[in-house]
C-alpha cells in the first residue's frame, strides 16, 4: 500500500481542470474547481460561524469572547459562549451538513429533484413521536430518543411496505408519504388533547430549533455527520452513476438496487439524528443541495459542497432567528423555511435552463 | 361473483367506466345512508330509520334534519372538490404524488385563519370567506411565482414554486402563532379539519365557487386529456397548453380553497382519490375525473362516520381520519400489481 | 465547559446544611430540591401562572415570556408589571435574554422539559411545579411553592386567604339567590364542530365549587387532562344543566355567543333558552391560574350572580 508507483506504468495526462492523484494502484481525478469552490464555501462558513460565536441578545466584546473560548473570563460569559453559542453552533453545522447530504442522496437515488428524506415521512414520524413523549402518551423517554425511534420507525415502515419492489423506490415513497401524513396527523391530535402550556414545550419539535439542545448528543451528532459525509464521498463516484439507466450502472459493474440501498440508509441515518438533534428542519435538504449545485458549478455529485451549504445555512438561519427580532427568537426551522422558500425561487429564476435530475 | 373476479381481472383502462361507476355510486349510497343512520348520540340506527321514514321521535328527527343531513351533505360536496382537485393537480403537474395542497391552498388557508384569529376574531366567529381568500391568495402567488420563473411552462417548477411558497407561507403562520398564545391555542382546534357542526348556509356561501370551478372542469377536460399525450399533439388539435394550465390551476384553486373554507384543511384525499380512480379505470384524465367524483365523498363519508363512532360521545377530527384511511388505501393501490401511472 | 453548574451545586450542597446560617430557601420542586438564596431581588417567570402569583404580590418581576404580542403580557397582567422585559416567547425561550436579566430565580411552569430545565438550571435556581391533576388546590400549592421560592410565604398566603374570603362571601349569596338543586354548572369552549368541556378539577372548577357551585364534567375528561375532546354536537344535551360557563379566548365574548346560537343544536338547550349562560375570558378561565386570575373568575361569577337576581 505504501508504494507509490505511478512510474511504472505509461503516464497519462490528467484532462484539463483536474488532478490525477495516483496512490498503489488506485488513480482519482480531483476537480480544481470542485476544490478551490469547496475552499471558498469553507472560508465562509468560518466566518459565519464567528459571527454567531460573537453576536446575540448578550452584547459581549470579540476580546472577552475570546477569552471565553480559551476557558478564561467571567464565568457567565464562558457559559453564554462555551454552553449556548459553542453548541448551538455545533449543533448547526452537524446538522445542517447532515440534512443537506441527505437531501443530496435522496435527490439522487430518485431523481426527482423535490425528493428530500423528509418525503418518506422521516421528519413527521421524528415529530409524532417528540410530540408524543412531551405531551406524555405512552413511554416516557426523552423527545430526542422517542424523535430517533420515530424515524427508525417511519423508516422500517416504509421499507417494509414499500421496499423490494417497483421502479426507482416509487413504491418507497408513496409508502413514506403515508406515513408521514399519517404522523402529522397524529401529532396534531395530540396537540388539541393538551394544556396549551404542554403544546408551547412541544412546539420547538413540531418547526425545529436549535435552543438549549442536550449538550451530550452534539457528539455523538458530529461523529454521526462525520461518518455518513465520508462514506458518501468514498461511494460519490458510484453514486453518480445513478443518473444514468439501470442497464448503464449495471454494464458498468455495479449492482444498481445496492447503490441505491446504500445511498438511501446513509441519507436515513443522518437524517435520523439530525431530527432527534434540531427537530424537523426539512427544508435546509432541499436549499443546501441546490444552493451547492447553483455555487459550486463542478461536474458531478456535490456532496461535500452540500455539506457545507447546509451548514451554511443552518447556522445562517439560527443566527438571523436570535438576533433579528431579539429578545424574541424565532426558531431556525421557521427562519429556514422564509428564507428558503424564496431562495429556492430565486435560483429557479436566475437559472431559466436546468437539466432537471 | 366469476363476474366480479372476470372484470377485475382485466386492465383497468379496458374495464368500462358505466359499471365502475355504477358500483362504486352504491357503495356511496350505502355510505350516504349509514351517515344518516349513524351518530354519536344516543339516537341509535332503529331510531335514526323510523326518523328517516317519518315516524322518528322529535329528537331523532332533529338529529338528523339539523346535525346529521348537513354534514353529510357538506361532506358530499367536499369530497367531490378534492378529488377532483387532487385529479386535476397530478394531471396538469404530470406527477403522481402532486396534490392541491401543493399549490398553497391549505398553507394560503391557514395564514389567513391565523391573521383573522390575531386580529381578535375567535374559532366559533370565524369567517368561511377568510379561510377562501387565503387560499385563492395562496394559490395566486403560486401561480405568479411559477410565471415568473418559466413562462408557465414546466411543471416541476409549478410544483417547485408551490413547495416553495407553501413553506413559506406555513413558516409565516407559525411566526404569528408564535407571537400570539391566543392564536396558538385556537388554531390547533382548526388545522385538523372537520365536517360537524356545518350548516347549509356555510356550503351555499361557496357554492357559487364551486359552480364555477366544475363549469371550468367540464371545458378543460378534453384539452387536458390531450395534452397527456403531448404538448404538441394539443397544440395540434387546437388547445393553447398555458391557458388551459392557467384554466386548470384556477379550478384547482376553486375548489380545494372553497373545501378548505367549509371543512378545514383536510389532508391526503386529494391524493388518495385520484390513485385510486387511475387504480380502477386507468390513466385516463376523463374517466380518472368521473371516478373520483363518487370516490372522494366515499372517503370523507366513511371517515366522518369513523370519527363520530370511535371517540363517543366526543368526535375524533375528520383530518386525522381521513390520513388514517387514506394511508392503508394507498398502501393497498400501490403494492397490487397493476400500477397505473401518469403518461 | 460548565463552570456554571458545580457552583450551583455548591450552593445547593451548602445550603442545605447551613439553612438557617444563610438564611436560603429550599424548596420541593418536579426536578428535585432547589436552594435559593435569601433575599431574592431579579425574578424571571417563563410561565403566566408564576407572573400573575408575583403580581398578586406587588413583587416586581424583572423578566417574562411575552403571550400576548410581541411584547405584552395578557391583558388581566399587563398593567400589573411596568418595565418588565421580554425574554421570549411561551413557544420559545431566549436562554440569552434570559441571562440578561441576571435572574436569581426562575420561576417555570410545570410542563418545562427536562432538557431545558438542565439548562436553565444552571443559570439561576429554577423552580417547576410539582402538578397533580388529581389535587384540585394544585394552583394554590403552586403559588405557594412560588411565593416560597422568592420569600414571600406570608404575602401568598394572604393573597389565597382574599380569594377564600370572597368566595366565601359569594358562596352565601348562592346560597341565597339559587336554590340547592340549581346549582350544576358547565364551563366550556365553543368550537364550530362542538363544545369542549373544561375539567371539573382544575383552577377555574375548585373556584366554582368554593363559591357553592357544582362544576361538572360529565364523565367525559380522560385522567390527566385539562379538557375533552369536542363533543358530539349530538350529545350537546350533556352541557344542558343550570348554568353555563361559556369561554372564548378574544374580547368579543356577546359575539362568540351569538355565533354558537346560530347552531340549532346549541339555541334549544334550556340553559340557552334561559339565557343562562355567561360568557367570559378564557385566556383567564382556561389558560392560566394564580391569585389574580382567581379574582377576575371571581368578578365574573359574581357577575352572572348580579345578572340574575
Amino acid at each position: 500500500m505504501s508504494v507509490f508507483d505511478s512510474t511504472s506504468r505509461s503516464y497519462v495526462p490528467a484532462p484539463t481542470g483536474h488532478w490525477l492523484v495516483a496512490i498503489a494502484g488506485y488513480s482519482v481525478l480531483i476537480d480544481k474547481r470542485a476544490i478551490q469552490r469547496n475552499a471558498l464555501l469553507s472560508v465562509a462558513l468560518l466566518a459565519i460561524s464567528v459571527l454567531s460565536l460573537g453576536m446575540g441578545t448578550l452584547s459581549l466584546a470579540p476580546y472577552d469572547v475570546l477569552l471565553a473560548l480559551l476557558g478564561k473570563g467571567d464565568s457567565m460569559t464562558q457559559f453564554v459562549i462555551n454552553e449556548l453559542r459553542l453548541n448551538r453552533l455545533l449543533a448547526g453545522i452537524f446538522t445542517g451538513a447532515a440534512f443537506s447530504v441527505a437531501g443530496c442522496l435522496m435527490q439522487t437515488v430518485a431523481r426527482n429533484r423535490l425528493a428530500t428524506p423528509g418525503i418518506i415521512g422521516i421528519d413527521n414520524a421524528a415529530m409524532a413521536f417528540a410530540v408524543a413523549s412531551v405531551v406524555g402518551v405512552g413511554v416516557s423517554f426523552a423527545p430526542s430518543a422517542m424523535a430517533l425511534t420515530g424515524a427508525a420507525t417511519a423508516t422500517a415502515l416504509a421499507f417494509m411496505i414499500g421496499g423490494g419492489s417497483g421502479t426507482r423506490g416509487y413504491r418507497f415513497i408513496v409508502a413514506g408519504l403515508a406515513i408521514g401524513s399519517v404522523s402529522a396527523a397524529v401529532s396534531q391530535l395530540l396537540l388539541t388533547q393538551v394544556h396549551i402550556d404542554v403544546a408551547n414545550e412541544a412546539y420547538p419539535w413540531t418547526v425545529g430549533s436549535l435552543s438549549g439542545r442536550p449538550e451530550e448528543q452534539i457528539p455523538v451528532m458530529g461523529l454521526i455527520t462525520l461518518i455518513g459525509v465520508l462514506s458518501g464521498l468514498v461511494l460519490c463516484y458510484r453514486f453518480q452513476l445513478m443518473a444514468f439507466s439501470d442497464s448503464v450502472i449495471t454494464a458498468l459493474g455495479h449492482t444498481p438496487n445496492r447503490l441505491r440501498f446504500a445511498a438511501v440508509v446513509i441519507a436515513i441515518v443522518l437524517t435520523g439524528f439530525a431530527v432527534a438533534l434540531a427537530g424537523p428542519v426539512g427544508l435546509v435538504a432541499l436549499v443546501g443541495p441546490e444552493m451547492a449545485r447553483a455555487f459550486a458549478r463542478h461536474k458531478g455529485l456535490p456532496l461535500l459542497s452540500s455539506a457545507i451549504c447546509g451548514a451554511i445555512v443552518m447556522v445562517l438561519a439560527d443566527l438571523a432567528g436570535r438576533t433579528l427580532f431579539s429578545p424574541i427568537e424565532i426558531p431556525v426551522g421557521v427562519i429556514t423555511a422564509i428564507v428558503g422558500g424564496p431562495f429556492l425561487l430565486w435560483i429557479l429564476i436566475r437559472k431559466p435552463k436546468r437539466s432537471t435530475l | 361473483m366469476p363476474f366480479l373476479v372476470q372484470f377485475f381481472q382485466r386492465a383497468p383502462s379496458q374495464r368500462p367506466l358505466s359499471v365502475c361507476f355504477t358500483l362504486i355510486c352504491l357503495i356511496l349510497l350505502t355510505c350516504i345512508l349509514l351517515s344518516l343512520l349513524i351518530g354519536a348520540g344516543s339516537v341509535n340506527i332503529s331510531q335514526s330509520w323510523q326518523a328517516l321514514i317519518g315516524q322518528g321521535t322529535e329528537e331523532a328527527t332533529f338529529i338528523i334534519r339539523e346535525l346529521r343531513f348537513p354534514r353529510t351533505l357538506v361532506a358530499l360536496v367536499v369530497g367531490m372538490a378534492l378529488g377532483i382537485a387532487g385529479a386535476l393537480m397530478q394531471a396538469v403537474a404530470r406527477n403522481p404524488l402532486a396534490e392541491p395542497g401543493l399549490l398553497g391552498v391549505s398553507a394560503g388557508a391557514s395564514f389567513a385563519v391565523a391573521i383573522a384569529l390575531l386580529l381578535g376574531a375567535s374559532a366559533a366567529t370565524l369567517a368561511a370567506g377568510v379561510a377562501q381568500i387565503g387560499a385563492l391568495i395562496g394559490c395566486f402567488f403560486v401561480m405568479a411565482a411559477a410565471r415568473l420563473q418559466g413562462q408557465f411552462k414546466d411543471p416541476v417548477r409549478l410544483i417547485l414554486a408551490g413547495a416553495a411558497l407553501s413553506s413559506l407561507l406555513t413558516a409565516l403562520t407559525s411566526i404569528l402563532l408564535m407571537y400570539d398564545q391566543r392564536a396558538a391555542d385556537e388554531i390547533r382546534f382548526w388545522v385538523t379539519g372537520s365536517v360537524a357542526g356545518r350548516a347549509l348556509d356555510h356550503l351555499m356561501a361557496v357554492m357559487p365557487y364551486f359552480v364555477i370551478a366544475a363549469l371550468l372542469t367540464l371545458y378543460v377536460a378534453r384539452p387536458l386529456a390531450s395534452m397527456a399525450l403531448g404538448e404538441k399533439v394539443a397544440l395540434g388539435l387546437g388547445h393553447n397548453p398555458r391557458t388551459i394550465r392557467y384554466l386548470v390551476m384556477l379550478s384547482v384553486a376553486l375548489l380545494a380553497g372553497s373545501a378548505t373554507a367549509i371543512a378545514g384543511p383536510i389532508m391526503f384525499v386529494g391524493l388518495v382519490v385520484p390513485f385510486a380512480a387511475r387504480a380502477l379505470v386507468g390513466p385516463d384524465i376523463r374517466r380518472t375525473m368521473i371516478m373520483c367524483l363518487p370516490i372522494g365523498p366515499l372517503m370523507i363519508i366513511s371517515a366522518d362516520i369513523l370519527t363520530r363512532i370511535i371517540a363517543q360521545p366526543t368526535e375524533m377530527p375528520l383530518g386525522v381520519l381521513t390520513a388514517i384511511i387514506g394511508a392503508p388505501v394507498l398502501m393497498m393501490i400501490v403494492r397490487a400489481k397493476r400500477l397505473p401511472t401518469l403518461a | 465547559m460548565s463552570i456554571m453548574r458545580p457552583l450551583v451545586l455548591c450552593s445547593a450542597i451548602l445550603g442545605l446544611s447551613a439553612n438557617t446560617a444563610f438564611a436560603d430557601v429550599t424548596v420541593d420542586t418536579k426536578y428535585g430540591s432547589v436552594t435559593v438564596k435569601d433575599n431574592v431581588k431579579r425574578i424571571v417567570t417563563l410561565h403566566e401562572g408564576a407572573l400573575d402569583v408575583m403580581s398578586s404580590i406587588d413583587v416586581p418581576v424583572a423578566g417574562s415570556v411575552a403571550t400576548r404580542g410581541s411584547d405584552t403580557v395578557s391583558d388581566y397582567l399587563a398593567d400589573k408589571q411596568p418595565g418588565i422585559q421580554i425574554v421570549g416567547t411561551a413557544r420559545e425561550t431566549n436562554l440569552e435574554a434570559v441571562i440578561k436579566e441576571r435572574p436569581d430565580v426562575i420561576l417555570a411552569s410545570n410542563a418545562l422539559s427536562k432538557e431545558q430545565y438542565d439548562i436553565l438550571s444552571k443559570i439561576a435556581p429554577t423552580i417547576v411545579p410539582e402538578w397533580s391533576f388529581s389535587s384540585p388546590d394544585a394552583w394554590r400549592n403552586e403559588a405557594r411553592l412560588f411565593g416560597k421560592a422568592v420569600g414571600h410565604s406570608a404575602d401568598v398566603e394572604r393573597a389565597l386567604n382574599a380569594v377564600d374570603k370572597r368566595a366565601a362571601t359569594l358562596k352565601k349569596r348562592v346560597e341565597q339567590q339559587v336554590p340547592a338543586d340549581q346549582r350544576q354548572v358547565f364551563v366550556t369552549r365553543w368550537m364550530p364542530q362542538g363544545p369542549m368541556i373544561m375539567s371539573k378539577d382544575l383552577f377555574t372548577g375548585s373556584l366554582l365549587r368554593s363559591t357553592g357551585f357544582e362544576p361538572q364534567d360529565g364523565d367525559l375528561l380522560k385522567e390527566g387532562r385539562p379538557h375533552s375532546s369536542i363533543l358530539s354536537l349530538e350529545n350537546i344535551a350533556v352541557i344542558d344543566q343550570d348554568w353555563l360557563f361559556m369561554a372564548t379566548l378574544n374580547q368579543d365574548g356577546k359575539k362568540a355567543y351569538d355565533a354558537a346560537k346560530q347552531s340549532a343544536a346549541f339555541s334549544r338547550l334550556n340553559v340557552v333558552q334561559q339565557d343562562r349562560v355567561q360568557t367570559v375570558d378564557g385566556q383567564v378561565w382556561s389558560s392560566t391560574s394564580g391569585p389574580l386570575a382567581a379574582q377576575v373568575v371571581l368578578d365574573d361569577i359574581e357577575q352572572l350572580l348580579d345578572s340574575h337576581q
